[in-house]
């Protein structure tokens, strides 16, 4: 049974002696099925944290309140195409990897980590002004600031565990750990950054567009 | 679907060889089976502290006056005994211990998915225990296990400390989770299909999901709360623009599907139970397993029935009584397809089926007892009061932990070994039946007149039933102590148990007790339901478990 739900992928995968590498196949699947679960219940984290924030917004004394119109949504939106971009060379580095393309593979990865490195840059730029400028802070500026610095920061935590997770792939891929058929890692890998993108997109409408 | 050829090369054909050191074999095990005892031991500790506070709680109430404990104390005391039942005697036990103890054996697996993470898991839960049981140390919260602002606010700084210890437990659920969803998609053996799947493994199946994404949500809750108190971050508190009615939102958005985290293994094990001492094919099959997924699924759309008095809507109000009454729905086609089961069977009247006899009655009468809660009007009369404790009490002492005992006592001889003694059983049964009616039945009586709960003192007319319902909790306290006894003289002393005692036929009752290491030598093929009593048992490659050959590990 385990075996007729796998992807295409890994069901062509070889062992040593051109046979199916069973073990591997039953294995991956389950990591799969184990990780994006795990995705799951981090997902259900945020929107536990994304209703905390809309609930208390909807039950004061109406959006937004006086004299709180910090966030430049411009500077933002230039870190968002960042991020979001380095979703797309994630996906280049995991094609280019599947294709035996290492050079290709290597460009795209050093990349996505240093788009990565640059979004939490810029989010550290944010967070100075807002706090140095604007005086908004976590525990002084009532439910925004509650809201917004909670659920940023619970991004950006994740951002930069990515940022950790995506090094360590790439050193281990330079050092072999991953074939051109056994690649799970950079699967999973791929799967967390386009989760931490995703989960982008909520917080940067509910924040900054609506 | 795969044949017993294809696996021999896989997960189920590649076997570690048992650890040999005491430390790897029994502490920082990866054995499913050892882990799950491992909860069950850690869960009874637990079981045994959080009952001595529901003792000082009962020893307290004897008199009108209090004066057992100081107010002060007894606001820690509840708390901390409802916290600790809740989340580290009854989840640990339904999940963590009987789950992994039979589950992998039931659906013929070698171990669970991640066996690794079924170690990280087990070893999270006895640190959160000691670190909610050491927030006495430095002022436990005195909220109730309910913890709701803003009292929970202002809680002595033990109550950070529960938020971080009950946090941790909901990481150890979240990842069983995890580990459960993945082992019975995965690893079913050959033939076994979601159909022909034990119904304890469907109780697992609809328990893990609410373990993976209710847990979650509270596990916000609780953040929240922690970093409000720490850091003074403003989500509850009203005077800094928060809201203490959404901690009650995110609380019960957990806590209403965590009632089911509590008992819907249970409603398994009795649905293996049942069939096993009537002698007869278990009733509606089907229905059994899909009630279950149903009461997952609505579980999770009628939490705001815990907060009629809070200023909901009156709009809200009605579609969650409405959702809340439907629930009673697949929770009576449970009742009626035991019962229908037990008709004209050949009832085998065993300590763990008097158990699962008491379940199915107490149950019932605590479920009753929520439909009633459900309706608005009679809710706003009885809330807060000792009515809803008698309710919740009937399914948690008379639905999970009767549940429980009645899973200890069928499941013992397979993972220990040895079988329990009978007649410390039977004492133990009418000790604890009795015990349970007498504490939690006039509790309902005192509530509907108007005795709140959670106070240390009460006005003189409830005393005579506080005094009956305080001494029906010892003579349960009592039978609980009989069990212990049973289970540790048993331990040792006890009759060799055969594989099979009670002639059932699910798969982990087809191999040795207690079973192997790799549990079975030889992954079995599955033909058909296991409940069909007077057939042939419907799985081939089992004929060598109960002999001397080696295993077939990896040989192909
Ligand atoms: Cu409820």
């Amino acid at each position: 049974m385990a075996v007729a739900t796998l992807p295409h992928g890994a069901a062509a995968a070889h062992g040593d002696h051109g046979e199916v590498d069973q073990l591997y196949v039953e294995t991956r699947a389950l990591r799969l099925q184990g990780f994006l679960l795990f995705l799951v219940s981090d997902c259900v984290l945020f929107s536990s944290f994304i209703f905390a924030y809309l609930y208390m917004r909807n039950s004061g004394q109406g959006w937004p309140p006086a004299g709180i119109n910090h966030l430049d949504v411009a500077f933002a939106a230039v870190n968002s195409v960042v991020l979001f971009g380095s979703g797309a060379t994630m996906h280049y580095a995991l094609e280019n990897w599947k294709h035996n393309n290492f050079g290709k593979y290597a460009f795209f990865m050093i990349a996505t980590i240093i788009l990565g490195a640059m979004f939490l840059a810029g989010q550290a730029y944010e967070y100075t002004n807002l706090y140095f400028k604007e005086h908004v802070s976590w525990a002084g500026s009532g439910i925004f600031g509650a809201g917004f610095f909670t659920l940023t920061g619970m991004h950006g935590f994740h951002v930069t565990v990515g940022v950790i997770y995506l090094t360590v792939l790439f050193l281990q891929s330079v050092h072999g750990v991953y074939t051109k058929d056994k690649y799970f890692g950079l699967t999973a890998g791929t799967l967390y950054w386009h989760f931490v993108d995703v989960i982008w997109v909520a917080l940067f409408s509910i924040f900054y567009l609506i | 679907m795969s044949t017993t050829a294809e696996h021999a090369g896989g997960i189920a054909g590649h076997i570690h060889p048992e650890p040999q050191g005491f430390i790897r074999r029994y502490v920082f095990s990866i054995d499913h089976k050892i882990i799950g005892i491992q909860y069950l031991i850690t869960g009874f500790v637990f079981l045994v502290l959080a009952g001595l506070l529901a003792e000082i709680i009962r020893t307290q109430l004897l008199h009108a006056n209090g004066g057992f404990v100081s107010n002060d104390v007894y606001n820690e005391v509840y708390s901390i005994h409802g916290s600790a039942m809740v989340w580290l005697v009854v989840i640990p036990i339904v999940t963590g211990a009987f789950g992994n103890i039979i589950m992998p054996l039931q659906i013929g697996a070698r171990d669970v998915a991640f066996p690794w993470l079924n170690m990280l898991s087990f070893w999270i839960f006895p640190v959160a225990g000691l670190m909610l049981f050491s927030s006495f140390l430095m002022g436990a919260p005195v909220a109730g296990w309910t913890e709701y602002p803003p009292m929970s606010l202002l809680g002595g700084p033990g109550t950070s400390m529960w938020a971080a210890a009950i946090f941790l437990v909901g990481v150890s659920s979240t990842l069983t989770g995890i580990n459960f969803v993945v082992t019975m998609f995965q690893m079913r053996a050959p033939g076994m299909t979601f159909t022909r799947m034990p119904l304890f493994c469907w109780a697992q199946l609809a328990t893990a999901p609410l373990l993976m994404i209710a847990t979650t949500a509270l596990a916000a809750a609780l953040a929240a709360l922690f970093m409000e108190r720490q850091f003074g971050v403003p989500f509850f508190d009203p005077t800094k623009g928060g809201s203490p009615i959404m901690w009650q939102h995110m609380f019960w958005f957990y806590s209403h599907p965590a009632v089911y985290i509590m008992v819907l293994p249970m409603f398994g094990a009795i649905s293996e139970i049942i069939p096993t001492f009537a002698r007869k094919p278990i009733f509606g099959y089907k229905m059994i397993a899909f009630s279950s997924m149903a009461i997952a699924l609505a579980g999770f759309m009628v939490w705001a029935h815990h907060m009629f008095t809070s200023g909901l809507a009156p709009y809200l109000q009605l579609p969650f009584m409405i959702l809340t009454f439907t629930i009673a729905i697949p929770t009576g086609v449970k009742f009626f397809s035991w019962v229908a089961t037990l008709w004209g069977g050949k009832i085998h009247y065993t300590s763990s089926m008097m158990f699962a006899l008491a379940f199915v009655a107490l149950f019932t009468f605590g479920g009753l007892t929520g439909v009633f809660l459900a309706a608005v009007p009679f809710d706003l009369h009885v809330h807060g009061t000792y009515w809803i404790v008698g309710h919740f009490h009937y399914v948690l002492v008379g639905g999970s932990l009767t549940g429980i005992f009645a899973s200890t006592y069928f499941w013992f001889p397979k993972f220990a070994g040895r079988m329990l003694n009978e007649t410390l059983g039977k004492i133990h049964f009418w000790l604890f039946f009795i015990g349970v009616n007498m504490t939690f039945l006039p509790q309902h009586w005192l509530g509907s007149l108007g005795m709140p709960r959670r106070v240390p003192e009460y006005d003189p007319q409830f005393q005579t039933w506080n005094d009956v319902s305080s001494i029906g909790s010892y003579i349960m306290t009592l039978g609980i102590l009989v069990f212990f006894v049973n289970v540790l003289v048993s331990m040792r002393n006890g009759k060799k148990a055969p594989p099979n005692p009670w002639g059932a036929r699910t798969l982990e009752w087809q191999i040795p007790s207690p079973p192997h290491y790799y549990n079975f030598k030889h992954i079995p093929t599955v033909f058909g339901l296991p409940y069909d009593f007077s057939q042939p048992l419907p799985y081939k490659g089992l004929e060598e478990e109960l002999t001397d050959s080696p295993v077939h590990a990896g040989a192909h």
